[in-house]
């Protein structure tokens, strides 16, 4: 048995530990991103770099084995700083973005990528499904949206962005056509009340929300229908049947409307337990004092969003004020930790030249398609299978399990800071429809190396090269097929990041 | 083809074998046979060996050796390494490169005659910068020799075999000498070709003197050297010989026996009393009597111990080194003394590995010794990566047996069972040296079963490095035997634990098993009696540069830098100012003019911030840019990185990024903070000595020439050197001879004779030939 210091804490541990699994013994949690425990592979990574306290030296705490009388640090200052400068270098080298520059532009963060995989594939109640989490009038936007979506599109580069808009009116139309509409499935009931003030854009939106979190709403509104400012748009633009078609979903969701009503938020807030101000640009009360933390007034309970804090012209922005007071609120209900903070993303800027068939092979080469039907009726079903298909899926296949990007956020980690020469070239190799290997977003790990060492049937995979070009590639330029073949899903699930990474991970979820 | 192939790679397999770890000598082989790498003959190697697709691409494509593209009929390797580059061998690259007509990014001419790589050094420096065509070396070149140089090789490749077994024919018995030096460096000065003169020579004559190969001699600038012996003294040096002047060097120290030669020789003494300094042409005569001569000045401050009987002894010639004491320090420690009195002395002499970090050898070996298993390992480190160091190349190359007697005794005092020298495959004539002499200690039962009859038995074998810096250290070493790439593991197990194979293995360097045998015939005292405090004994040091004469020498630890440079080295070449040393190459850093009073030892060269290395010592003068200087190492270290941890991987490509942005003037004061704290991020994070020693000549240049650096930011090139800075430009000197346009490849400049000339700058493409070419000076860089 050994004895050493960790953190400070006197431990025990047999001969043979590494500093992990001594850390792991008394709780402490080292975070590894090269390491696998059932593959035996050198440390490479050092993001589970420990400080040893004599010595002075960075160690990787998942190959050094504890000895005796051993000091060390895993929790300093210095230690995560030194983590964090690991994954800065790391992502200096990355090239891949997390999520679609799309959804990263999208006010409402919605999973456009997501939607187009399902629109494409026929399948357009699972697309509205996908863009409901995050969007709560998506038939209103439909028509009104200014799309800085379209704007970030990569496909921008060639022939013409996806009609992302198009597409998501597409997904709401169908469903407004079906007859009963998509309800999301509730949250359980929470027998909380919340008042909502203003039935325009951002209370609409918010309303939605607090109803999925399982709170009962009820929306007090001065005019005698829904809408606020669309009320004035022109019938070429927004047609009234529209905001009719949303306000029902809405009420059959569970929200209560109360019309005419024109109420003052201090003097309602004691029959709620919360109170949401969404009242628009032209009802602020000076008894109301907005200057609070967030959504949060300096009024206890009472939480306000849109424009009657400060104009907000962009209607999908009004659709995510909502959504974020809505979260909000439900932060102060329930006592839990508010939780909206931006994810990590690895990004990159425009595509090179050369990047362009790389990703067309994801794609189809067609031009951007125009609604047959006009703008405002919008797409076909056809038409909208072919337009979403010309989607790239720039989204990366792993963006919510890669530990780079996990490591990443939980150390704040900066992608910019070594940006000094041009970054590499996107590559992607396919293994039929079960793998793609992305280089660019390899650590060099080799941990799907020694996985196929141990296939002899298998060409497996080698190193190429030494140093800043070393990659993975597969020997004498044969297939994937034959270097990985059935230990895809092993290598998959080994590799650190999305450099190995499924082909289709939505439907094996 | 196909078929070809198949049998080729099949003899290669049956004679090198089928294990893993004997991929890269069948890679080797394989290379040797097609000058790159089929595709159809790696297959064929996977088929019918252990050694799986992984392995044979993961270590193919890690040496630098290996190729994988079809070749031109002939490789020009332009020398890259330190003491090169800092004499322009970038100008010469792209001299090169016009010259061959080579376009951007194809490494072969139109025709597939040439192909044009890069080496770090070819173990030449003293005559660089330094450029091999297949086999031949030539040295000094100069942008504007290149396209003769191109000719040269053409019509002379027939006869040009490197090096030639010579066999005497007049030795019966003889008190004269001419002593000839065969080391690389001679060799690429051209002493094959003098010494096939001389042979001529002495035929032609009747002239019964004895012609000796001796090894390196040392004085490796000013070779080839004759030295004239007679009645067993040493007469007359002559240095940098051309082979014209070969017969009247010999017919003015001997009596021609042929009549017909009479007439020659009284012309010969004609001229001789004329002009004594400068008879002949090119080379000169020292007596190495008189004391104040360049020869005696540069021989007389060293010590030689590792170049014991430098420039007298050959090196492969057996019974000289036994007449000169060889193998009685290997008799002792059989037969005399025991395992721990070698240890205890080898510890007591205070010898420290030569290797770079300067660990105690003694302790070492007692490591090894007291490691329990029936079979050790002794290495000895011949793989010299630093790219301005061939201590360890002339070491094999001329002392053959010291160093073989050195590991016997390591390996009695560690109870070691098999021996093996790693040496770079580059290093051709030293292979061929120590084969050759592993080869005579068998027959000498030196090496085998019962070595001299005692009832210890060892042998020793040889595996060429395929080229990789990084497989230097020591683990990474073990890998690439065990037929891995070069990737170092973790330390500790160091070797004396788990080392090759995993057992426990004695690794030491070329030049600390070369100062063995001294030790144990001379006393530990006699050893440790010079040097300093903690660094006992002498060091060997590569110097080259800018200094007049550079060589290999070998000086008392703690003799300061000015004394090497100014003594030693006769001071800075061309009348420029002393400006630093670069000591120990990409691990080690500057040491400016203005401390040149610190004395060489482990500790003084750490504190200034620099390090001992491997012992290359490049003199820099005032033209020298000290932020080029630093990114010439880094572009190095992070070429050689193996790649396998983060902050070596990525941290010193991206050191070199920020360099080059400084070096084209596009940098700013946040880019040196950035690099700064790059640089010790990358100390600090790298798993191994070359991640972590990579950053040393950044550190070192920025903390006593940060002020260049800011030159650089404000857009100038204080040493004259970034091409993006600089520009040339010619003076009212001018007489209008037009050479410079006639050279200029670019067509810069217009030839207007008797006029002053004028470069355009917008075609100027800063290749140096103007400057080279220009009879009075009249181009300048501004
Ligand atoms: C990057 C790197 C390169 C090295 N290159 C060499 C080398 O070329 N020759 C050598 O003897 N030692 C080299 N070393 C040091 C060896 O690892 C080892 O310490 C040495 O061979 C031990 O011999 P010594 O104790 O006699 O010095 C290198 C170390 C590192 C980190
Ligand atoms: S591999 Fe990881 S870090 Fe890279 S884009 Fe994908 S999720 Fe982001
Ligand atoms: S191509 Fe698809 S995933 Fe990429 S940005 Fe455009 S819509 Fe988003
Ligand atoms: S592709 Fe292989 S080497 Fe690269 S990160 Fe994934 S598992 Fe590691
Ligand atoms: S420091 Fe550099 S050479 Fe050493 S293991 Fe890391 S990457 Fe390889
Ligand atoms: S070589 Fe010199 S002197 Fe001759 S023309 Fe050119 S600049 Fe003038
Ligand atoms: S080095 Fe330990 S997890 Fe990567
Ligand atoms: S739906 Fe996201 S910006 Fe339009
Ligand atoms: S021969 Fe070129 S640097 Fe050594």
């Amino acid at each position: 048995m050994i004895k050493l210091k960790i953190d400070n804490i006197e431990i025990t541990v047999p001969q043979g530990s590494t500093l992990l699994k001594a850390a792991a013994a008394i709780g402490i949690q080292i975070p590894v991103m090269c390491h696998n425990e059932k593959i035996p592979n050198h440390a490479s990574c050092m993001v589970c770099a420990v400080k040893n306290k004599q010595k002075g030296e960075f160690i990787p705490s998942c190959e050094v084995k504890a000895t005796e009388g051993m000091d060390i640090d895993c929790n300093t200052e210095e230690v995560t700083a030194f983590r964090k400068d690991a994954l800065e270098l790391l992502l200096s080298d990355h090239v891949g973005d997390c999520e679609a520059p799309c959804r990263i532009s999208c006010p409402s963060f919605m999973d456009i990528p997501r939607m187009n995989r399902l629109i494409a594939q026929g399948n357009f109640k699972k697309a509205l499904e996908i863009v409901k989490e995050e969007i709560a009038l998506p038939l209103i936007l439909g028509y009104i949206c200014s799309a800085p979506c379209e704007n970030a599109c990569r496909r921008k580069q060639m022939e013409g962005a996806v009609s992302i808009c198009q597409l998501k009116k597409f997904t709401a139309l169908e469903d407004s056509k079906s007859g009963s509409y998509y309800l999301p499935e509730k949250l359980p009931e929470t027998n909380k009340k919340v008042a909502v003030i203003g039935a325009g854009i951002a209370g609409l939106s918010a309303t939605f929300h607090l109803l999925k979190m399982g709170y009962s709403c009820s929306v007090f509104e001065k005019n005698a229908k829904a809408g606020g400012s669309l009320l004035n748009l022109a019938e070429e633009v927004l047609p009234a049947e529209i905001l009719h078609i949303e306000t029902a979903i809405l009420r059959q969701f569970g929200a209560e409307f109360i019309f005419n009503t024109a109420v003052n938020a201090l003097d309602i807030k004691k029959d709620f337990d919360a109170v949401l101000i969404a009242s628009g640009e032209n009802t602020k009360d000076a008894a109301l004092d907005f200057s609070g933390d967030g959504f949060s007034t300096v009024h206890e309970g009472i939480f306000a969003c849109g424009s009657v804090v400060k104009t907000v012209k962009m209607a999908v922005k009004l659709v995510a004020q909502g959504k974020q007071a809505a979260a909000e609120v439900d932060a102060f209900l329930s006592g839990k930790s508010q939780q909206y903070a931006v994810q990590f993303n690895s990004k990159f800027a425009k595509l090179k030249e050369e990047e362009i068939a790389t990703y067309l092979m994801e794609s189809t080469a067609e031009d951007r398609i125009d609604p047959s039907q006009g703008r405002l009726d919008g797409f076909t079903a056809i038409e909208a299978m072919a337009e979403a298909q010309r989607c790239l899926r720039c989204d990366c296949r792993k963006a919510s399990t890669c530990k780079l990007r996990i490591r990443s956020d939980q150390y704040g980690a900066q992608q910019s800071k070594y940006k000094i020469a041009e970054r590499k070239t996107i590559r992607k190799y396919f293994q039929q429809d079960i793998l793609v290997y992305e280089p660019e977003k390899c650590i060099k790990c080799g941990l799907c190396i020694k996985i196929l060492e141990t296939h002899n049937d298998l060409t497996g995979f080698a190193y190429i090269g030494r140093g800043f070009d070393m990659h993975i590639a597969v020997p004498f330029d044969k297939s994937l097929q034959l270097a990985i073949a059935g230990a895809a899903a092993e290598c998959i699930a080994a590799c650190p990041t999305a450099a190995l990474a499924d082909f289709n991970p939505e439907e094996n979820h | 083809m196909k078929k070809d192939i198949t049998a080729i790679v099949d003899g290669i397999v049956a004679a090198k074998g089928k294990t893993v770890n004997k991929v890269i000598p069948v890679l080797q082989a394989i290379q040797q046979e097609f000058n790159y790498l089929p595709s159809a003959a790696l297959e064929r190697v996977c088929e019918t060996t252990e050694i799986s697709p992984s392995r044979i691409f993961s270590v193919s494509t890690f040496y630098t050796q290996f190729r994988h593209q079809e070749q031109g009929k002939h490789i020009i390797s332009v020398c890259v390494g330190t003491a090169c580059h800092v004499k322009g061998a970038m100008l010469v690259y792209d001299a090169f490169r016009r010259a061959l007509k080579l376009k951007d990014g194809c490494d072969t001419d139109a025709d597939s005659l040439f192909t044009l790589t890069k080496v770090a050094c070819l173990g030449c420096c003293t005559i660089a910068p330094v450029v091999q065509i297949d086999d031949i070396t030539y040295g000094m070149l100069t942008t504007e020799k290149v396209p003769e140089i191109i000719q040269d090789f053409l019509s002379n490749r027939q006869d040009n075999t490197s090096v030639r077994k010579h066999q005497p024919k007049h030795t019966a018995n003889l008190k004269d000498e001419i002593r000839i030096g065969l080391g690389s460096c001679c060799v690429a000065s051209g002493s094959s070709a003098v010494r096939d003169e001389l042979e001529k020579t002495l035929e032609n004559n009747s002239i019964a003197v004895n012609v000796k190969q001796v090894g390196c001699v040392g004085i490796c600038n000013q070779v080839p050297m004759i030295e004239i012996i007679k009645d067993n003294k040493s007469t007359a040096i002559y240095t940098k010989v051309m082979a014209e002047e070969v017969r009247k060097i010999v017919l003015k120290h001997f009596k021609s026996g042929n009549i017909f030669n009479e007439a020659g020789n009284r012309l010969l003494n004609y001229i001789e009393d004329l002009v004594v300094d400068h008879f002949p042409v090119s080379s000169r005569k020292y007596s190495p009597e008189k004391r104040d001569t360049p020869v005696s000045e540069y021989l007389n401050r060293q010590i030689n111990i590792a170049t014991e009987h430098r420039g007298i002894i050959r090196p492969l010639d057996f019974e000289e080194y036994m007449k000169l004491d060889g193998f009685v320090a290997l008799k002792k420690s059989l037969f005399e003394i025991s395992p721990g009195d070698i240890t205890a002395i080898i510890k007591h002499s205070g010898l420290r590995g030569r290797g770079g970090a300067g660990f105690p050898t003694g302790v070492k070996w007692e490591l090894v010794k007291s490691a329990v298993s029936d079979e050790k390992y002794i290495i000895c480190n011949g793989d010299e990566g630093d790219p301005g160091a061939f201590m360890d190349r002339m070491l094999l190359e001329s002392y053959p047996f010291r160093i073989i007697e050195g590991m016997i005794i390591a390996a009695i005092a560690t109870a070691a069972t098999q021996g093996l020298f790693y040496i770079r495959a580059e290093y051709k004539l030293a292979v061929k040296q120590i084969t050759a002499a592993l080869e005579i200690c068998r027959k000498h039962n030196i090496l085998g079963e019962n070595i001299l009859n005692s009832n210890f038995s060892f042998d020793i074998t040889l595996f060429e490095g395929a080229g990789a810096f990084i497989c230097g250290e020591e683990s990474a070493l073990i890998a690439s035997v065990e037929g891995d790439r070069g990737f170092p593991s973790l330390r500790p197990p160091y070797p004396s634990e788990k080392g090759l194979w995993g057992k426990p293995t004695l690794i030491n360097n070329t030049e600390t098993f070369s100062m063995v045998s001294w030790i144990i015939r001379n006393s530990a005292e006699a050893f440790n009696n010079t040097g300093t405090l903690h660094s006992k004994g002498t060091k060997v040091f590569a110097l080259a540069g800018k200094v007049k004469r550079g060589g290999l020498i070998e000086v008392p630890m703690g003799t300061t830098v000015r004394e090497i440079v100014e003594e030693i080295g006769g001071g800075i070449a061309n009348g420029r100012m002393f400006k630093a040393v670069q000591i120990g190459g990409p691990s080690g850093g500057c040491i400016p003019a203005s401390m040149a009073d610190i004395p060489i030892d482990f500790e003084s060269l750490s504190s200034a911030g620099a390090m001992m290395g491997s012992g290359g010592l490049v003199v820099l003068d005032d033209t020298d840019c000290m932020v080029d200087i630093a990114r010439y190492f880094l572009s190095f270290t992070q070429d050689q990185s193996c790649g396998k941890c983060t902050f070596c991987r990525i941290g010193t490509r991206k050191m070199l990024e920020i360099l080059n942005k400084i070096c084209s003037g596009k940098g700013s004061e946040q880019d040196i903070v950035a690099l700064e704290q790059l640089a010790l991020k990358t100390q600090k994070g790298s798993l191994c000595g070359l991640g972590k020693t990579a950053p040393n000549p950044v550190l070192s240049t920025l903390s006593y020439y940060r002020n260049e650096y800011e030159a650089h930011i404000h857009g100038s090139c204080p040493g004259g050197k970034c091409k993006d800075l600089i520009k040339y430009e010619i003076t009212e000197d001018c007489i209008g001879c037009t050479k410079c346009a006639q050279r200029c490849p670019a067509d810069a400049i217009a030839a207007k004779p008797h006029e002053l000339h004028l470069i355009v700058q917008e075609k100027c493409i800063k290749c140096d030939s103007c400057r080279e070419v220009c009879p009075v000076n009249a181009v300048i860089l501004k």
